[in-house]
């Protein structure tokens, strides 16, 4: 039994939203469950409301549309890991990503919305989301906003969202055909682990071969993830190939240093970080380990 | 192999060398086995403990009218209602069960709720109020050792000394060629089983019978007798399916407890930990700081070895005091050593009491021992299974207390065909 | 609170019954079902030993709150013997020795239980992934997997039969 709350199961989001907006005392909105449910039970939480989204069927839909990307928050990590437009090409860093999280039973259940909600700092969704430059619909009675995930996400456990307001919705701009994503994260071991370090990496082909684009997004090194700015710099208009790959892995390293400064975890995740980018670009683009085109 | 047809044993065994299915094997994998937190009885009343939330202090007094007083709560009991000895221990009495003088580690047990629900349960504990005054405390054996430390159980911290001496450890070490000093420091282990602790107790027929989850039903029911101040013929513990113990299991746990609470109340009652709980209540591994020195001739036999090992054992002896015998008797692994001299001390803190694990003090001593037979060859340039063939036991050798090996011995054989496992799996590659 | 009407269909049969909405679906399963094969190790869906299927996908039963599982089709560790005959998967968990203390067998063979309804032929990557939200403290595993494998072999033998 969980310490005393009122639990609400709305109809619709105009319903959830009509609760959250009338309701007096603390809420919390109940998605996936898997941070909510032993939260309460911990008694790190005792909201006097628990509005339940299980009805909203609506917010379980992954759309293409108008060049964006739409995900409902309430898809799970399972159904992202599976959904045929992210199994490969650009948007794989995403299904990989949610295949890192928990294990299969907390993927059922977890959600992407959750995922950004608790804007966990090793929250294994937020680096894909950041290098996709994901926004974020947030709606109110009344009203909704849209924003980039950047701005949404203000701190380890902390966003911007207000407690009357849900998550409806992530969207991103699709990305070309010649773009490639992945994601690599360093857990104490493989499943069922809290990232360490993770990296999401794009990378959009141009003409001639060379990188038109970069886009390398770190979690774990910081309270929110990290654009890697100065190797997306470094290997934007140049030949991917071994060489370049150590010079971008150099300065990953180095963005990793500058965010951490003189914390305990320092040393190991500056070094350790050159492997995981390692692996991540050259799963994004093979010529950086063979060279060629 | 088959047995003699002396009539001792049948020709051919049954179940020598066959597999055979487990007993309560269908059980588990239906489901249908009841493990003791699936246990219910008509009436049953559920139980938990108050737990400590500071490492070491005084006990003045605990007021639990409150709780009492919470609808549908059947009684609150505290030292004063331990009808026997509070004190249990498997090798040192020591531990209370509920506290009635000294809190000696954060988690020691103060008050015990039991009701007729658990969100009662829950009121309850949280209406107790405790009175005590912190003391300092330590938190690793040299702190405790260290003289004007405060006195965890009355006298000195150190609980138990063993020595193992054989030969000349110090001429010894003056004629070797190679002399190998580390510190090597291991870590407090929980075990972790699956399954928390929990039991259920009722008085059936006049006996105090509990179903627990346990691995020593025998020393429980020795310990719930002496602390209800009644025969062992009238208390019954029944090992329940016991989701994993690895040595934590062995102490007592909900037993007594339960005991109290089922023979005061006259009504089943059942208690289960939750994971936080067992996390905080069980023993765990010892932490030992090991210093090791080894000395060996220019061949890599070995002349000497000199270690003395400080094992934590946290607020109660628990298995503490064997374990660390059996660390020391391990100390020169697998290795015939003339020269030995070993000390290993079992020291009382203010930590989580560390009790038996699998393997008993020995994994702690392996990372010793066989990090410095490594140290030993790098530094001779010997091969590392040259330098511990050298070195192992074979039939007829002496161990460092004294135990001449007249039967098998398999260390040779295991390291020869590890060795050729590996080189069969391309393993030694690139390796001397 | 005001108790909720928990309807769903748990190992086949239709459940109907008040529960308070502040209840985990394991709560609900152990004590108001009394089918305790369901159970708890961690209370925060680390080791899986509560795991039930929820609509065939494996789902932890502490991190469930009983009314978001209403409407749900429930299978726990009673509902795989059919008829008091064991499971395959069942049969060669006990062939490959792959119980032991027995506490987390239940949530590993519905973990797998819900591989092989989908993936009937899966290799030794996908068993261990399938099982990587069960954690077992006594077996390291090794026979878990090859008991996987036997029931898959198994199931493959008893379908080319029919």
């Amino acid at each position: 039994m969980l310490p005393p709350f009122d639990y609400h199961r709305p109809a619709s989001l105009a319903e959830a939203l009509f609760l959250l907006a009338s309701l007096p005392g603390t809420k919390k909105i109940l998605a996936g469950g898997t941070d909510l449910v032993p939260a309460l039970r911990r008694g790190d939480l005792s909201p006097d409301h628990v509005v339940s989204l299980s009805q909203l069927a609506g917010m379980r839909e992954i759309k293409e549309d108008k060049g964006f990307i739409r995900i409902g928050a309430l898809v799970t990590f399972s159904r992202l890991a599976e959904f045929p437009l992210f199994l490969k090409g650009p948007y794989k860093l995403l299904a990989e990503a949610a295949l890192q999280v928990g294990g299969p039973q907390v993927r059922n259940q977890g959600t992407i919305g959750g995922n950004i909600v608790n804007a966990s700092p090793a929250g294994d969704l937020l680096p894909p989301l950041t290098a996709l430059e994901a926004r974020v619909r947030v709606c109110r009675q009344g009203g909704e906003r849209v924003l980039p995930l950047a701005g949404f996400l203000t701190g380890p456990g902390r966003t911007c969202i207000h407690p009357e307001e849900i998550l409806a919705e992530v969207d991103f701009p699709a990305l070309p055909e010649r773009a490639a994503g992945s994601f690599v994260k360093l857990g104490r071991r493989n499943s069922l682990a809290i990232s360490r370090i993770s990296l999401a990496a794009i990378v959009i082909r141009g003409e001639g071969g060379i990188v038109e684009e970069a886009r390398l997004a770190l979690g774990a090194v910081a309270p929110v993830p990290i654009r890697a700015r100065k190797a997306e710099a470094l290997l934007r208009g140049r030949k991917p190939s071994p060489a370049l790959l150590e010079e971008a892995v150099a300065a990953i390293s180095e963005t990793v240093a500058d965010s951490l400064g003189d914390r305990p975890s320092a040393p190991y995740k500056r070094a350790a970080v050159r492997g995981v980018a390692r692996e991540a670009l050259i799963k994004a683009d093979p010529r950086f380990a063979s060279g060629g085109c | 192999m088959t047995g003699q047809a002396d009539g001792k044993m049948p020709a051919v065994s049954s179940v020598i060398g066959r597999s055979c299915p487990r007993v309560d094997g269908a059980d588990k994998v239906t489901g249908s086995a009841l493990f003791a937190a699936d246990r219910r009885m008509e009436g049953m009343l559920y139980a938990r403990v108050l737990r400590s939330t500071v490492p070491h202090a005084v006990l003045r007094r605990i007021d639990a009218e409150a709780a009492r007083a919470v609808p549908g709560v059947a009684a609150v009991y505290t030292a004063a209602d331990i009808p026997g000895e509070n004190r249990v221990g498997i090798i040192v009495k020591d531990e209370p069960v509920l506290v009635d003088d000294r809190i000696r580690r954060v988690g020691d047990p103060l008050a015990l709720v039991v009701a007729g629900n658990e969100q009662a349960l829950a009121a309850a504990m949280s209406e107790i109020e405790v009175f005590y005054e912190e003391l300092p405390a330590v938190f690793s054996p040299e702190e405790a050792m260290a003289g004007g430390a405060p006195a965890i159980h009355g006298q000195g911290n150190i609980q138990s000394v063993t020595r193992i001496v054989r030969g000349d450890v110090d001429s010894a070490l003056k004629e070797a060629r190679a002399v190998i000093s580390r510190r090597y420091t291991t870590q407090m282990v929980e075990h972790a089983y699956l399954e928390p602790e929990a039991g259920l107790a009722a008085v059936v027929d006049g006996l105090v019978t509990i179903w627990v989850s346990t691995q020593n039903p025998h020393y429980d029911r020795r310990e719930v007798a002496r602390v209800l101040g009644i025969g062992q013929n009238r208390v019954r513990v029944v090992q329940s399916p016991t989701g994993g113990g690895f040595g934590g299991k062995l102490d007592i746990s909900v037993q007594c407890l339960l005991g109290l609470a089922a023979w005061k109340t006259g009504r089943p009652v059942r208690m289960v930990y939750s994971r936080e709980e067992s996390m905080a209540a069980s023993p765990k591994r010892h932490p030992c700081v090991i210093d090791y020195t080894s000395a060996c001739d220019g061949d890599g036999r070995l002349l000497a070895v000199k270690v003395k090992i400080v094992g934590d054992t946290g607020a109660y002896a628990s298995y503490g005091p064997a374990t660390l015998k059996r660390a020391a008797v391990h100390a020169t692994g697998p290795y015939e050593v003339p020269n030995v001299f070993i000390e290993s001390y079992c020291v009382y803190t203010n930590n989580p009491t560390a009790g038996a694990m699998r393997g008993f003090g020995v994994p702690q001593v392996a990372f010793a021992h066989e990090s410095q037979m490594d140290l030993l060859a790098g530094a001779l340039g010997l091969d590392p299974f040259t330098i511990r063939l050298r070195n192992c036991f074979r039939p007829g050798g002496v161990t460092a207390t004294g135990q001449r090996l007249l039967h098998s011995v398999g260390i040779k054989e295991t390291i020869d065909r590890a060795r050729a496992k590996a080189e069969e799996l391309g393993m030694l590659e690139g390796k001397r | 609170m005001k108790p909720f009407r928990f309807r769903a269909t748990v190992n086949g049969r239709p459940v109907d019954l008040p529960v308070d909405p502040r209840r985990r679906l394991l709560d609900v399963l152990r004590e108001d079902l009394g089918l305790t094969g369901t159970k708890e190790g961690c209370g925060e869906g680390e080791c899986g030993a509560c795991t039930v299927l929820l609509d065939g996908r494996p789902v932890n039963a502490c991190l469930v709150l009983a009314p978001e599982a209403a409407g749900c089709d429930i299978t726990t560790i009673e509902g795989v013997a059919v008829e008091g005959r064991l499971h395959p998967i069942q049969e060669a968990f006990l062939e490959a020795g792959a119980v032991q203390c027995g506490y987390c067998t239940p949530g590993m063979i519905l973990a797998a239980k819900a591989l092989l309804d989908k993936d009937p032929r899966p290799t030794d990557q996908a068993i261990k992934t399938a099982v990587s939200g069960n954690l077992c403290r006594c077996t390291g595993y090794v026979k878990i997997v090859k008991a996987v494998r036997l029931a898959a072999a198994r199931l493959a033998r008893e379908e080319g039969a029919v």
